[in-house]
């Protein structure tokens, strides 16, 4: 599904990714896991084309995307959520929903009418949202939902677009242990039922041991473990760069 | 019907009694409210629904004035051809300009529209030979309204021409807004980042909506020259693009209505502050901060949260 080959980014000295080779099965939900600092942002990115990489490339369903930008890779099938939650907060839940259906399958330069676009988009924004369960908030402003529900609705967005990468950016982040547990349930759903290929960067190991199927280690930029939940936790380098205080 | 749906159609018919009702020199008045609320609405295209703040905007409509003031005194020709010369001509202009400018954002977005508005003013200042220079030209007829049709020459008919663009304006705006193509930009509005990151490079989207708010603004200076019989420098100044964003602010930005509202409440203020002070500025300044502070988004939106749904 993804793979990524030499992969680089450096800020002026800062080298924030540096030579990352990883790849991810179709079907996969694999975790980035890293101390603050790691990459792991940069590393989404790179990904999702945000950032231009200063060395290697993106392979995305075997096909080159590296020179493409982010607008492009979205329609070829990556969409993302951010860390900082990134809506649009004056536009309704509905709209934010509808707005990611309609921007990726086009007919946006529709300038009088197109209701049919309009109409087509707010069907599958609805059944986003009755999906991660914020279908009776539909109407209000995005700006006016809890921290918890905008985190779900950027998933609810991303997931509208019918993605086959879906890269989610720390979405427990600052959540209640309660909103935390809904969130792990949603994200399993969604990779079970919509069959989706994930790749979740997170700083609680409780969501990373509990959904992921493969997780990769970044330390200071660079890949330095990859593996199984289970090989994860019983690796010395990984307990030793990052883990060592947890257990 | 919806209030608003009252409201609008109350307007309408007040709009098209006025010939009937009003003395000369008011009709000639409202005549003037409409072509400038027209400048703001085209305005609010962009600074309220995309949210790029130009403060160039009123090049477009200098450069719709000097068109269909050239058609109409040199080529005699009926007021809809200068009305469409000079959509046309700002339209044209504000491609390439468009273009570049949208590479930026924010303030260098908005030093940049100024700086080509403030260019364009100048070449209307310096090129005498087309454009009369400082003086201007004067003398522009109100021709016909087809060829061997009815002439606008009376207040009354060209009341009526404008009033018919600025509603038709209005309702195309709407569609506009209400379109995928509108709502994209509202996207564009609150989170340009995150709109990119959904499948979209804004830009084609902030360029074609500039343009056609500058089609827009050249309809309105399209008017205003034949109204005022002249088209000079003054109307492309920078001290006309920033008027132009009070009159939007003070209408409600993102409403299209109430830039027009604005718009009419700034002349207003003018013409009533102006006979009994020369230092009326200061007062719509006033006024002006008065509304920023107390009523925020402006008339109308002011209006929506005490009930008044739209």
């Amino acid at each position: 599904m993804l793979e990524t080959r030499g992969l680089g980014r450096s800020f002026g000295a800062l080298q924030a990714v540096a030579d990352v080779s990883f790849g991810v099965e179709a079907g996969e939900l694999r975790a980035v896991i890293g101390p603050n600092g790691a990459g792991k942002t940069t590393l989404f990115h790179l990904i999702s084309g945000l950032l231009a990489p200063s060395a290697g490339r993106v392979l995305f369903r075997g096909d080159d995307v590296t020179a493409l930008a982010a607008p492009a890779r979205c329609r070829r099938g990556i969409s993302r959520t951010f860390q900082i939650t990134s809506i649009f907060p004056e536009l309704s839940v509905l709209e934010n929903t509808r707005i990611a259906v309609q921007l990726k399958a086009g007919g946006s330069f529709r300038l009088v009418g197109g209701r049919s676009v309009l109409d087509a988009s707010e069907r599958r924004a609805r059944e986003s949202l009755m999906f991660l369960g914020l279908a009776d908030r539909a109407d209000e402003p995005a700006s006016t939902l809890p921290h918890g529900d905008q985190r779900l609705l950027e998933i609810a967005m991303a997931v509208a677009q019918e993605p086959a990468l879906l890269l989610l950016d720390e979405p427990t982040q600052g959540l209640a242990p309660d909103d935390t547990a809904a969130t792990v349930a949603v994200i399993r759903q969604v990779a079970h039922e919509q069959k989706l290929t994930i790749i979740l960067v997170e700083h609680d190991m409780d969501v990373v041991f509990d959904l992921a199927d493969r997780i990769s280690v970044l330390h200071f930029g660079r890949l330095i473990a990859e593996g199984t939940p289970a090989e994860i936790r019983a690796s010395a380098d990984v307990q030793k760069a990052y883990l060592g205080g947890l257990d | 019907m919806s209030p608003s749906r009252v409201l609008g159609a109350a307007a309408l018919v007040a709009l098209a009694l006025g010939p009937w009702v009003l003395a000369r020199h008011q009709l000639s008045l409202l005549t003037d409210l409409l072509i400038s609320g027209l400048f703001a609405m085209s305005l609010d295209l962009i600074l309220g629904y995309t949210g790029m703040l130009s403060f160039g905007h009123a090049a477009y409509f200098g450069l719709g004035a000097y068109a269909s003031a050239l058609v109409l005194l040199e080529f005699a020709q009926p007021v809809p051809v200068a009305l469409a010369a000079g959509m046309l001509l700002a339209g044209a202009v504000a491609v390439p300009v468009g273009w570049l400018s949208t590479r930026s954002t924010g303030v260098y977005f908005a030093m940049l529209t100024l700086a080509f508005a403030q260019f364009l003013y100048t070449v209307a200042y310096k090129w005498r030979s087309l454009t009369g220079g400082s003086d201007g030209i004067a003398g522009v007829p109100k021709t016909e309204l087809f060829w061997g049709g009815p002439s606008l020459a009376s207040s009354q008919a060209f009341y009526l021409l404008a009033a018919a663009c600025v509603v038709l304006s209005l309702l195309i705006c709407r569609a506009i807004v209400r379109s995928p193509f509108g709502r994209a930009l509202q996207a564009i509005r609150e989170n340009e980042r995150r709109f990119t990151s959904l499948g979209r490079d804004p830009r084609p989207f902030k360029l074609v909506v500039f343009v056609i708010a500058a089609v827009f603004a050249g309809l309105a200076g399209a008017l205003f020259a034949p109204f005022r019989g002249f088209a000079s420098p003054e109307v492309m100044f920078w001290v006309f693009s920033g008027q132009g964003l009070m009159m939007v602010t003070i209408g409600g930005i993102g409403t299209l209505i109430g830039p027009i509202l604005g718009a009419m409440v700034f002349i207003l203020l003018q013409e009533i502050l102006s006979s009994y002070t020369e230092h009326w500025m200061i007062f719509t300044g006033v006024v002006f901060v008065l509304i920023v502070v107390f009523l925020p988004g402006g008339l109308v939106g002011t209006a929506r949260r005490l009930g008044v749904r739209g």
